[in-house]
C-alpha cells in the first residue's frame, strides 16, 4: 500500500509545480509589452482583419469592348452586374483593353466582336471573348464562373426566344434546376469565417512561440543549470511553463469571444462552449510540446526564431484554412494529419457553425490528444537527454 | 560617417552569425525549404471536394447525371448515400463538403419535357470555397441540361443532335486565363512566394540581432565606443540585407528553374526591387527592436506581426481590391503589397520600368523612412 501511494505525486510536488507556475507568471507580468500585444492580437487585430478581408469575387472590375454596338450586345453586358462584376465602362481599341489589365485596372474584359446580333438573328454561332486577369488564381476562377454563367443564360434565353420555346413556366423544359442549400453560413459571410480562423491562428502562434520562447530563455541564461540543480524533475521546470503560457491564451481566447468574436461579429455558436475550451486547452498543450522540441533543439533564441517560422509557416499555411487540404499530394495530406492544427480547425469550426458535438468530434479530438502526448513525451525524453 | 567603422561593425556582426553554426544554416536552409513545402502543398485549385449521392430515382438517366460528378476531377466520390438523414452528421463532420440529392421522378420528368428538380447541398464554412464548388456545380449542371435540351429540340424540330446543340446554345464563350495561362496556381503562387517567406525572415533576424544585445548587455559597448548610431545600424543591418539579398536569388532560381514559373520582365528591375525590399524588411526589423527589450518579446512580436499582416494585406492570396476600404489603406501601409506587384509584374505580365516604376519608388522610400525612423528612435543613450 505504501509502495503505491508513493507514486502518486506528494503534497511537496504539487507545490513545487505551483512555486514555479507562479514564478513564470511573474517573469510574463514583466514583459508589458508583450502582454499588450497579446492582448492585442486577440482583440484588435481580430477586429480589423475579420471586417477588411473577403476572399469572395465582389465587384470585380470589368471592361468592355463593343465592337457591335447592337440591342443585343448591349442586353449581353447589361447582365454582367454587382455584386460580382462592375462595370468600369467601354474602351475602344484592343491595346487599351490589354493596358487597363496589365495595370490591374481591370481584372475581367469582355470582348464582343462585330456582327455579334446578325449571327444571332441569322442563327449562327457568334461567339465572345472574356478576359480574365488570373493571377489570382480564385477570383480568376470565380469571374470566369459567374461569366460564364451569365453568358450561358443568355445564350439560352436567345435560342429558346428564337426556337419559339418560349416558356410559362421554368418548369415546361427539360433541364435540371438545382434548389441549392448551403448549410452552416447560408448568407456567406466571411465575417464569421474569418475571425474564427484569426483565433484559431493567434492561439496557434502563441501556443508554440510563447513556451519555446521562455524554456530557451533560460538555456540562453544559464538559469536553467540552476533549476537542474534544484530537486526539481524535468517535468517539473518545464510543465510550469506550459501552465502558465496556456492561462494567457485561455485568457486572451476568452477578451476575444466576449469582445470581438460575440458583439462584433455576431458569430454563432451552434456547439458547446465548455467543449470549445476542453479542447482549446488539449491543443494548447499539444502546441506547447512543439514548442518543447523546438527549445531542446535551438541553443538561443534567434535560433528559436528561425526555427519556428520553419515548422510555423507550414503549419499555419497547409492547415486548410487558406488552401483546400484536399486538393494536396496524397503524401502531404498524410502529413499534415500530423499537425494538431489541422485537427483543431475541423473541431473549431464544427462546433462555432456546424453545432456539432464530441460524438462526431471525437476521431479529431483523439487526434490532438494523441499528438500532444506523443509531441510531449518526446520534448521531455530530449531535454531530459540534454541536462540529465 | 566613417567607412572603417561601419566595416567593424559589420564584420563583427558577420563573425557572430558564422559563430552560430544552426542560425547560420538556418538562414539559408528556411527559405528554400519553405519554398518547397508550400511549392508542394499550397495548392489553391479547389479540386477533389469529397461528396456524396443520395440518388433516390436509380435511372439510366440519373446514374447519367451523377457521372457527371463522380467523372469530375473537381469533385472525389465518396459513395452513395441510403437518405437524406445520413447526410448531416457527415457534413458536420467534415467527412463531405457537397451532397447531392436526386429525388425520384428524375428521369420521367426530363422524358416527358419537364424540368427535374435536384437539390446540392453545399458545407458553407469557407465562403469562397464554397462558391468556387457552386461554380462547378452550376458547370456541370448546364452542361447537362444543354445536351438534354438539344435532344428535345432535335426531336421537336426533326434535326441532327449536332445541329440541335448548336441552336440551343447559340453564344460561344472563349474564356482566356491572362498572366498565367494553363491557370496553374503554382505559376503565380512560385513568385509570390518569394515575397511571402522574404517578408517573414529579415525583420526575425534583424530584431531579435539587435535585441540580443540590449539584453544582454554587450550594446553598451556600441553606447560608449565612438561608433555613431548612424556607423552602427548600417553596420548591424548590412550583413542581414546581404543574406536576405543572397536567399531571394536563391529563391527566383528555384521559382524559375524547378517551378518552371516564367520570367517575362525586366530583370534588372527585379534586382534592384527586391534589394529594396530586403532593406525593407530589415528596416521592420529594426524599428520593432528599437521598441522592444526582450528577445523573447522580439521573436513573439516580430514573427505575429510579419506573419499575419503577410498573408492578408500582401495581395498573396487575395487580390488588393477584394480587400474593403479600411483594408486597402492598411494594405497600401505596407510595403509587402508594392512588392507584389513587382514580383507579380517581372514574372508573369513581363512588366519593366514604365509599369512598375512607381512601385519601386515606393519601396526606395519605405526603406529610406524606416531607416530614419529606425535612426531617430534608437538612442545611444537611453533613459531606462
Amino acid at each position: 500500500m505504501m509502495t503505491r501511494l508513493s507514486i502518486l505525486p506528494g503534497r511537496v510536488w504539487w507545490r513545487r509545480l505551483g512555486v514555479m507556475t507562479a514564478k513564470e507568471i511573474r517573469q510574463l507580468l514583466r514583459d508589458p509589452i508583450l502582454l499588450s500585444f497579446v492582448v492585442f492580437i486577440f482583440t484588435a487585430n481580430i477586429v480589423i482583419q475579420g471586417s477588411s478581408v473577403s476572399m469572395q469575387l465582389n465587384l470585380a472590375p470589368l471592361v468592355v469592348l463593343d465592337a457591335d454596338h447592337s440591342a443585343a450586345s448591349r442586353e449581353l453586358i447589361y447582365r454582367f452586374r454587382p455584386p460580382y462584376f462592375r462595370l468600369d465602362g467601354e474602351l475602344d481599341s484592343p491595346s487599351k483593353v490589354t493596358s487597363a489589365l496589365d495595370r490591374g485596372q481591370a481584372m475581367v474584359a469582355l470582348d464582343i466582336p462585330p456582327g455579334f446580333q446578325e449571327a444571332l438573328l441569322k442563327g449562327e454561332p457568334a461567339a465572345v471573348q472574356l478576359q480574365v486577369d488570373a493571377s489570382h488564381p480564385v477570383p480568376g476562377f470565380l469571374a470566369s464562373s459567374y461569366g460564364a454563367r451569365i453568358v450561358g443564360q443568355f445564350s439560352l434565353d436567345t435560342a429558346l426566344a428564337r426556337e419559339g420555346l418560349s416558356i410559362k413556366r421554368p418548369d415546361d423544359l427539360p433541364v435540371v434546376i438545382d434548389d441549392q442549400r448551403i448549410l452552416f453560413n447560408p448568407n456567406q459571410k466571411d465575417t464569421w469565417f474569418m475571425p474564427i480562423s484569426e483565433l484559431l491562428e493567434g492561439i496557434t502562434l502563441f501556443a508554440i512561440l510563447l513556451p519555446a520562447a521562455a524554456m530557451v530563455r533560460e538555456k540562453e541564461r544559464g538559469t536553467v543549470e540552476q533549476l537542474l540543480v534544484s530537486p526539481l524533475t524535468p517535468f517539473q521546470i518545464v510543465f510550469p511553463k506550459v501552465i502558465a503560457m496556456t492561462s494567457v491564451i485561455l485568457i486572451g481566447t476568452t477578451m476575444s469571444l466576449l469582445t470581438v468574436l460575440g458583439p462584433i461579429f455576431h458569430v454563432p455558436l451552434e456547439g458547446s462552449l465548455p467543449l470549445f475550451y476542453f479542447i482549446t486547452t488539449l491543443y494548447i498543450f499539444a502546441n506547447a510540446g512543439l514548442g518543447l522540441l523546438i527549445a531542446t533543439i535551438a541553443r538561443n533564441l534567434a535560433q528559436v526564431g528561425l526555427l519556428s517560422l520553419l515548422i510555423m509557416g507550414p503549419i499555419l499555411l497547409l492547415s486548410g484554412l487558406w488552401s483546400p487540404s484536399e486538393a494536396m499530394p496524397v503524401w502531404m495530406q498524410w502529413a499534415t494529419m500530423a499537425s494538431p492544427m489541422r485537427h483543431y480547425i475541423e473541431v473549431s469550426f464544427g462546433i462555432f457553425l456546424k453545432g456539432a458535438g464530441i460524438d462526431l468530434l471525437w476521431d479529431s479530438v483523439l487526434a490532438i490528444g494523441f499528438l500532444g502526448v506523443a509531441i510531449f513525451l518526446l520534448g521531455i525524453r530530449r531535454f531530459r537527454g540534454q541536462f540529465a | 560617417m566613417n567607412a572603417r567603422r561601419i566595416l567593424a561593425v559589420a564584420h563583427k556582426e558577420w563573425r557572430g552569425i558564422l559563430r552560430d553554426r544552426l542560425f547560420f544554416a538556418l538562414a539559408f536552409i528556411v527559405p528554400p525549404a519553405l519554398m518547397l513545402i508550400f511549392g508542394y502543398g499550397l495548392s489553391l485549385d479547389v479540386e477533389h471536394i469529397p461528396f456524396v449521392i443520395v440518388d433516390q430515382d436509380r435511372s439510366a438517366l440519373s446514374r447519367d447525371y451523377s457521372y457527371g460528378f463522380i467523372g469530375s476531377r473537381y469533385f472525389d466520390f465518396k459513395g452513395y448515400a441510403a437518405n437524406e438523414r445520413d447526410l448531416e452528421p457527415l457534413l458536420k463532420d467534415s467527412k463531405i463538403r457537397v451532397a447531392l440529392i436526386i429525388p425520384p421522378g428524375f428521369q420521367r420528368n426530363l422524358h416527358a419535357g419537364r424540368a427535374a428538380h435536384v437539390q446540392t447541398i453545399i458545407d458553407g464554412t469557407i465562403p469562397a470555397r464554397a462558391q468556387t464548388t457552386k461554380g462547378y456545380v452550376a458547370a456541370i449542371n448546364s452542361y447537362f441540361s444543354m445536351g438534354l435540351l438539344a435532344e428535345h429540340v432535335s426531336r421537336l424540330r426533326g434535326l441532327p443532335l449536332r445541329e440541335a446543340r448548336q441552336r440551343v446554345q447559340p453564344v460561344d464563350l472563349e474564356v482566356r486565363y491572362l498572366y498565367n495561362q494553363s491557370a496553374k496556381s503554382i505559376w503565380s503562387l512560385a513568385p509570390k512566394l518569394i515575397m511571402l517567406i522574404m517578408i517573414f525572415m529579415p525583420p526575425l533576424m534583424t530584431s531579435v540581432g539587435i535585441v540580443r544585445e540590449k539584453e544582454t548587455g554587450s550594446i553598451y559597448n556600441i553606447y560608449s565606443s565612438t561608433v555613431s548610431r548612424g556607423e552602427f545600424l548600417i553596420g548591424k543591418l548590412a550583413p542581414y540585407v546581404a543574406i536576405s539579398s543572397a536567399n531571394i536569388v536563391v529563391l527566383w532560381l528555384l521559382a524559375v528553374q524547378y517551378y518552371g514559373a516564367p520570367f517575362k520582365g525586366n530583370p534588372f528591375v527585379f534586382v534592384v526591387a527586391s534589394v529594396l525590399f530586403a532593406i525593407c524588411t530589415t528596416g521592420i526589423g529594426l524599428l520593432l527592436s528599437v521598441l522592444l527589450r526582450t528577445q523573447l518579446a522580439a521573436i513573439v512580436v516580430t514573427t505575429v506581426t510579419t506573419m499575419i499582416p503577410a498573408l492578408d494585406y500582401s495581395g498573396f492570396l487575395m487580390p488588393i481590391e477584394a480587400l474593403d476600404r479600411g483594408g486597402g489603406v492598411v494594405a497600401r501601409l505596407l510595403p509587402a503589397m508594392y512588392y507584389t506587384n513587382i514580383v507579380v509584374g517581372t514574372f508573369l505580365k513581363g512588366g519593366g520600368w514604365d509599369a512598375l516604376m512607381g512601385d519601386v519608388l515606393i519601396l526606395a522610400g519605405y526603406a529610406i523612412a524606416l531607416f530614419i525612423a529606425g535612426y531617430v528612435l534608437f538612442n545611444k543613450r537611453p533613459r531606462a
